[in-house]
This record gives C-alpha cells, structure tokens and sequence, in this order.
C-alpha cells in the first residue's frame, strides 16, 4: 500500500486500504456489496487526513480541482451502454424496418 | 495546447487489473519511486448506476528540470488531483487526473480507461491514455511550446516506465492471491489446522 502524506494518518490509511481492497475484490467486482464495510476505517482515516490537509492549505486548492472536475463527473457517472445492449437496440430497429 | 496519446495491452483479466489499480504505486512497483503518497479523499457507490466513484490526492517528488522549476517557482512536491469511476456492468474503470500544483501556468488534463480487449476479453485488458496539455503562463509564445513539448516527452518517457511497473504489480497480486487459495485450499481439507482455527 502506498503511503499518506500525512506520515500520523499511515496506520489508519493501511487498515482501510487493506479493508478496500477486500470489499472491492471479494463482494463489489461480485455484484453482491450492499454496504460499505470499510465506512468506520474511513470517518477515522479522514477526520486525521482533513486536519492536515487544512494545515497545509491544500483543502483550498481541492475546491478548485474539485469545480474543475465537475464534467468529468458530469460524463462518467452515467452508465456506460454496454456493446452488448447497443448491438440489442441496432437488432430491433433493424426488425422494426 | 499538445496532446499525448497511446495504447497497451496486459495479460490480465478486468478483473484482475481493477483490483491492482489500486495499489499501482504501491511498494510492488519499483518503476515509480516519485509518487510519495496516494491519499482517498471519498468514496461512494452511486445508487443508481452501481458506479464507484472514488477522489484521490497523489503526491509526487518533483522531477522537472531547473530551467522549468525557475519559470514556474520552486517546489520540491507536485499535486495531482484524481477522480476514478468503475462501472462494474459495462467493466470500464476511468481515471481522470488534473495537475494541483502550477494550476495557473500549466493545465495536464489525464483520462486513461481499463476495459477488456476485444480480442480476449476473459483474459487481457486494454489501456487507453490520452493527455492534453496547455501552458498558460503568460510572455513568449517559444518558452510556452517549450514547456508543453518537456511535458510531453515526459508523458513519453513515462509511459514505458509506467507499463513495466504496473507489469510488476500485476504480477505479484496473481502470486499473492493464489498462495491465499492455497492456504485455504489446504485449511478445508486439513482436520488438524481446521481444529486449530476453532
């Protein structure tokens, strides 16, 4: 696991680094997350990070990449249509015609 | 503004190559010692969509050159800003990266895309990285090209470098998780360590 900037945050980091990784292999590539087991690990590993990213001013430069970043949500986060249900769409209109 | 671009293809599953992308630069990859640290900063599913929508802070050691580090303003650390989002239906995980540091004077905007090759799509996975770059800093028109074209060859330079390494990880978490089944594997079917686990 890769390291915190923040070195005090590094023992909370791994243990919900660790937490991720299992819930991201074993239930959510899956299909069967239906919550976050690593939510708890996280609150902990945030409130340490937060204060030192507010330190060092960087809460203030993530505001702006944040803004930034906003088509990019705008374009990712609706669902991808798959190969799969293109090829079914191109299929029926065929057969309408 | 300039633009970099490429493809690449790994042996592995999806599957396997979404998982490991969460620890490319970790300390199984020996090929990118500048990365410092790489810190979430949210997470979440979204209800609707099943979409994995992850932010991350990456820290990077500063590696440019003197001249650039004199135009820009000295700074032993860079930035970079991530937001990833895997959609597990379609099998398409999305890396969109943006530069923190230098914000004003140079604009790299990153999106890379993992999803499974064509060809097998069982067991390899495509790679596709596109970058555009744009220097923003005001004056001579040449010391703009200039810094855009620096960027871009350490795009370049960085993309073979970047493949090797993810190779390295890639390949570890294989081995890693087959001596887990093993271990399993062996803890079903001994009585003795079965007892010991109760």
């Amino acid at each position: 696991m890769s390291a915190s900037l923040a070195p005090e945050c590094n023992e909370v980091k791994e243990r919900y680094d660790n937490c991720f990784l299992k819930w991201y292999s074993e239930k959510y590539l899956r299909g069967t997350a239906t919550t976050d087991d690593c939510q708890g690990l996280f609150k902990q590993y945030e409130t340490c990070l937060s204060k030192v990213l507010k330190e060092k001013g960087i809460d203030n430069m993530l505001k702006e990449a944040r803004e930034d970043n906003r088509e990019n949500d705008a374009e990712h986060l609706r669902p991808v249509r798959s190969l799969g249900v293109f090829a079914q769409d191109i299929h029926s209109l065929v057969q309408k015609r | 503004m300039k633009i970099f671009q490429q493809s690449t293809e790994f042996d592995y599953s999806w599957e396997e190559v979404s998982t490991s992308n969460w620890v490319k630069y970790g300390p199984w990859n020996e090929k990118t010692p500048h990365v410092i640290a790489v810190d979430t900063l949210s997470r979440t599913v979204d209800p609707a969509t099943g979409i994995l929508r992850t932010e991350r802070l990456i820290t990077c050691r500063q590696s440019t050159p003197k001249w650039i580090n004199s135009i820009l303003g000295g700074q032993d650390t860079s930035l970079v800003y991530e937001t990833s989002y895997v959609d597990p239906k379609a099998k398409t995980v999305t890396l969109c990266s943006m530069n923190m540091t230098w914000s004003d004077l140079l604009n790299v905007r990153e999106t890379c895309v993992y999803r499974p090759s064509s060809s097998a799509p069982h067991a390899k996975t495509t790679f596709q990285q596109r970058a555009e770059i744009t220097a923003l800093c005001g004056g001579w028109q040449k010391i703009k090209n200039s810094i855009e074209q620096f960027t871009v060859e350490r795009f370049q330079q960085n993309a073979a470098r970047g493949r090797e390494g993810f190779e390295m990880v890639l390949q570890r978490a294989r081995e890693v998780f087959a001596e887990q089944r093993d271990i399993i594997q062996l803890q079903q079917k001994s009585k003795i360590l079965q007892e010991a686990r109760l």
